[in-house]
């Protein structure tokens, strides 16, 4: 399917869209109920307890720093905050939940009535079609800002629970259940505090979905919440999409996605969806309300098959807990500790070393980039935050892609790349040596100034030496002078290459075009 | 064979008896299983003996002895356990099918800390399936006996815990109350059951049946006994978010207290209630008379909201039992059905072979109860009666400082005679109100049936926390009246 596809069913089609986004609390430390553990991973069943294998007659205690994690994530999102809250138990059959319930949240999450702010640009705005306000439809108003738009997405709720266990179906085909001959259960990750977002269907295109997602993930990150990894699971997202005829107010027939993986995965899937169900009204087929498995591999959705009855989770009051009541002054507090969320990063950015937007977007999406770039700048100085920016996002970047490691792992520090920064601007050394040091010092860990003293890779700059240089190649090329002479004056490369290798890389560049020049006319 | 007899020795006695050297704690030990080996053939009241563990904590005390330190307070005093607890290297069955060979993995903290006194855990107790009756009829293992009659029930649903206790097997035991599964067998068989307050004991390691109505509990052969347990196992603990951070009076301190000026309040509205034996209304009539002469200033009060309890108790109970009985589902443990084709089928065969009937209709009714389109009638209106119930006790404790009812509508019955599980609910009239309200109760031996011959039990209601306070009424009470607890079929023993 192409993305022309897409675009042509939104022609006539207006999709709707609510995500549903699981993360769990992997800044708790330990589990929602019990003191075990949270991690990825590990041997099956080995971070377990009798109260997250849900033995007869253990009991549930909550975690106060889970419940913490998740009012600053409402905060953080512009959510109300429940004076008066408690859990209910959800209650379904399923082997990989203990007790045969989940401790959940019904009618009085923590977290309420929230909105973030998402921004499109690139080929995504594409996808909106009432930008030029010519098409009305209910839902949030785009407001058209420098290359996209930018529209407020609602946040119904955001509750907390705990996460199930893992099932691996043996014997089938990809681990699925299909065809399998039995499963195993690992109940490691049973009990994982885990945040439900459940955002309004407010999002109109696959690609304010994604801007949505990610938006979160940097809140979460910058919060500190939770590591956000999706090939982990530690961030679930699932979405529902309907779509209706262009103007019309009723909603469709929704389905549920499932398993999408990445951001990528996301857009790729809500694409599809729509798609498939513009072919089934065209064709005068009815969408069936069902739950979908994308297949990132064959690039579908596929029904699940099994017999979706309507669940009837008999939600009731957990009595094994107390209500929880906050003070107002308790959610103040936490509300004082928020630090600069990414947004807010990002215009501060744009307001103080006017970096294009983009740039200051990615630079603060996440607290540890933020806090790596604001501690160079502080070294370099305003004037010199865009060079900061672009060494970040270039070399930086690349680095830290190739190593898989996080920036704050990275053995050049901001005082290294300040330094580095500091010799280029002063002439000491030229851009293409510095692209060198910066890849030797991310190697060494050794000091910019000091791989530069060692390496003797001192620019040169004085006029005298570069003048003996200049001199000594314009004697050694006679017809190139002439020729430059005679108005081919396009041979001043060829002279700027033979001077540059005579001083051995180290003369700078600018001077000796200028020297040249001067000898040569 | 042993020549001590524990019927005739308090627990305190039993403790204090073996701190002086009368007698070790291994002839404490001793006398128990002798007495559980002469009848309990016939009163089944233990499902599983630890004999094992029993004397390894006898010799712990023992040893303490002889190097001369401080006994705890229940040092060497036999104990029974409620199966429904769990106590590592212990099955815990609840006296299900569902359960038979299940082993603990961790320790009840109310166990836990019984056994840190100083007790020794003799054996466990039968008691109705998942504690659902109040007859012990419904044990997948068969019934217990009652030691007064053996053609009539202990009461239940800690039947075992009443009858052990009543026949001598134990000195005191430990029941879970969740409508009366405590009072109810304590008036059935003599004994004196003391439900405290919700939060007051940790629920932790207790197999739940109603979260927001179980209590663990002591059954004992008197007031001091009961008031000497429950400092014992009281308390906070961290593994139980609805134990109460309230600070554990000394309540043997207080059961000296006496009742002079206490103000008692006669529940006389619920005195009048249909299937109230002339006999047990008379019995409490006349306990009213004692604690006037007793120099307490009588008073009648009203409980108009008690009659809705019993129908919000069988929303409210089986809708949290069928939550919480969720999980035995045969995927990690109890009984598991043989050659399921498939997992809905393994959970619906496990449940429906590893449950006895009472169970599945409690499960039945608290699922329907909680089924969309039916939670406001049934189980928001439950709630509201609820909210009454503990409105009429909070005017009630404004007024009074204990409040009277009969523990039970009548003596203990025969076996099969309430083939009817509504008429059998009906025995938990007086005591499903304080589950549903949270308060502490007690019953104590109030006399004998004349016609019957069984012993009769007066319910005295607290207020919240207020265990103290009942402890104080009951210990006067009981001196007053003094009931002589012995069984004949333990008098015919000693011959
Ligand atoms: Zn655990």
């Amino acid at each position: 399917m192409g993305k022309d596809r897409l675009l042509d069913v939104l022609e006539r089609y207006e999709a709707v869209i609510g995500l549903e986004i699981h993360t769990e609390i992997t800044a708790a430390n330990t589990k929602m109920f019990c003191g075990c553990p949270v991690a990825f991973g590990g041997e099956p069943n080995t971070r377990v307890c009798p109260v997250c294998l849900g033995m007869p007659g253990a009991l549930p205690v909550p975690n106060e720093a889970a419940i913490e994690w998740t009012v600053l994530a409402g905060l953080a999102t512009d959510c109300d905050i429940a004076l008066w809250s408690q859990f209910h138990r959800k209650q379904y059959f399923y082997p990989d939940m203990p007790k045969d319930y989940q401790i959940s949240q019904y009618d009085l999450p923590f977290c309420s009535n929230g909105m973030v702010d998402v921004e499109v640009d690139g080929p995504g705005v594409a996808e909106r079609l009432d930008l030029d306000g010519d098409v009305v439809a209910d839902g949030p108003v785009p407001v058209v800002e420098d290359g996209g738009y930018r529209v407020p997405i609602g946040i119904t709720r955001i509750h907390l629970e705990e996460d199930t266990g893992k099932m691996v179906h043996v014997g089938g085909s990809e681990g699925r259940i299909a065809g399998a001959t039995h499963s195993l259960v690992d109940f490691n990750r049973a009990g994982t505090p885990l945040m439900e977002l459940v955002s309004e269907p407010d999002i109109r295109t696959p690609e304010e979905a994604r801007r949505f997602a990610q938006k979160l993930r940097s809140i979460w990150l910058v919060l500190g919440v939770s590591d956000c990894s999706m090939e982990e699971g530690s961030m679930r997202v699932d979405g529902n999409v309907s779509i209706r005829a262009r103007g019309q107010v009723e909603f469709g027939t929704k389905t549920e996605i499932k398993n999408m993986n990445s951001f990528k995965a996301l857009h790729d899937a809500l694409a599809y969806e729509i798609v498939r169900q513009a072919d089934l009204l065209d064709a005068g087929e009815a969408v069936v309300q069902e739950t979908r498995h994308w297949d990132a591999t064959a690039r579908r959705t596929s029904g699940l098959r099994s017999k979706e009855e309507a669940h009837d989770y008999r939600y009731f009051p957990e009595p094994d807990m107390v209500p929880f009541s906050f003070e107002p002054e308790w959610i103040a507090s936490l509300a004082a500790q928020l630090p600069e969320l990414p947004d807010a990063r990002r215009d501060r950015y744009i307001a103080e070393y006017a970096l294009p937007k983009a740039d200051a977007a990615m630079l603060a999406a996440d607290s540890e980039t933020g806090r790596y770039f604001d501690a160079t700048v502080e070294i370099t100085g305003a004037d010199r935050a865009k060079q900061a920016a672009n060494w970040m996002l270039g070399d930086l970047a690349a680095l830290l892609n190739a190593e898989g490691i996080a920036i704050g792992d990275a053995r050049v520090t901001p005082a290294m790349l300040a330094e580095l920064i500091g010799l280029v601007e002063d002439g000491t050394i030229s851009g293409k040596q510095a692209k060198q040091v910066f890849a030797e010092a991310a190697e060494t860990g050794d000091a910019p100034g000091a791989i530069v003293e060692a390496r003797g890779m001192k620019q040169v700059s004085d006029t005298g030496a570069i003048e003996a240089a200049v001199a000594a190649v314009l004697e050694a090329n006679p017809a190139e002078v002439e020729s430059y002479r005679a108005g081919k004056t396009s041979v001043i490369g060829f002279f700027v290459g033979q001077v540059m290798r005579e001083m051995r890389g180290q003369g700078n560049p600018a001077v000796v075009n200028e020297v040249l020049r001067r000898m040569l006319g | 064979m042993t020549a001590l007899d524990l019927s005739a020795l308090s627990a305190r006695q039993v403790r204090d008896g073996i701190a002086r050297g009368d007698f070790s704690a291994r002839e404490a030990a001793d006398a128990a299983y002798a007495r559980i080996d002469a009848l309990d053939g016939e009163v089944h009241a233990f499902l599983q003996l630890m004999p094992e563990l029993a004397y390894a904590a006898a010799d712990r005390v023992d040893a303490a002895r002889a190097a001369g330190d401080e006994l705890p307070p229940l040092a060497g005093v036999p104990a029974g356990i409620k199966d429904n607890m769990n106590l590592l290297g212990t099955r815990t069955t609840c006296s299900s099918r569902m359960l038979e060979n299940y082993e603990s993995v961790y320790d009840c903290t109310a166990v836990r800390r019984m056994l840190d006194a100083g007790a020794l855990p003799i054996g466990k107790l039968n008691m109705d399936e998942f504690a659902f009756g109040s007859s012990t009829e419904n044990s997948a293992f068969g019934p217990t006996r009652n030691p007064w009659d053996l053609e009539r029930v202990p009461g239940g649903s800690s039947g075992g815990s009443a009858a052990a206790v009543a026949a001598g097997m134990v000195s005191v035991s430990l029941g879970s109350d969740t409508g009366g599964s405590i009072r109810q067998p304590a008036a059935l068989t003599g004994t004196v059951g003391m439900k405290p307050t919700y939060g007051r004991v940790s629920r932790y390691g207790v197999i739940a049946f109603g979260s927001s109505l179980d209590q663990i509990g002591p059954f004992t052969k008197n007031v001091d006994d009961s008031a000497l347990l429950l400092e014992a196992i009281a308390g906070e603990d961290p593994r139980d978010a609805t134990s109460a951070t309230e600070a554990v009076e000394a309540y043997t301190a207080a059961v000296e207290g006496g009742v002079r000026g206490l103000r008692v309040g006669l529940a006389t509205d619920i005195l009048e209630v249909e299937g109230c034996a002339a006999e047990v209304k008379q019995s409490v009539l006349d306990a009213a008379e004692v604690f006037a002469s007793l120099g307490a200033e009588v008073g009648e009060v009203a409980l108009p909201s008690a009659r809705h309890g019993l129908s919000a108790y069988y929303i409210i109970g089986p809708a949290e039992a069928s939550s919480n009985l969720a999980r035995f589902d045969g995927i990690r443990y109890g009984h598991r059905a043989d050659d399921a084709e498939d997992v809905l089928d393994l959970y619906m065969r496990s449940r429906a072979e590893g449950f006895g009937p009472e169970t599945i209709r409690r499960i039945m009714l608290g699922t329907y109860a909680l089924s969309a389109g039916y939670y406001d009638a049934y189980y928001g209106q439950a709630q509201k009666a609820r909210t009454r119930i503990i409105e009429d006790f909070r005017s009630a404790f404004e007024r009074f400082d204990v409040v009277l009812t009969p523990t039970t509508p009548e003596p203990a019955f025969r076996f099969g005679e309430k083939s009817d599980p509504f008429t059998m609910y009906l025995n938990d009239f007086y005591t499903i109100p304080v589950n549903l309200a949270g308060n502490c109760a007690m019953s104590v031996p109030s006399g004998l049936c004349s016609s019957t011959g069984m012993p009769m039990g007066l319910q005295i209601i607290g207020d919240y926390f207020a265990e103290t306070t009942v402890f104080r009424a009951a210990a006067a009470y009981e001196a007053a009246l003094g009931f002589d607890t012995t069984p004949p079929l333990v008098r015919a023993l000693a011959r």
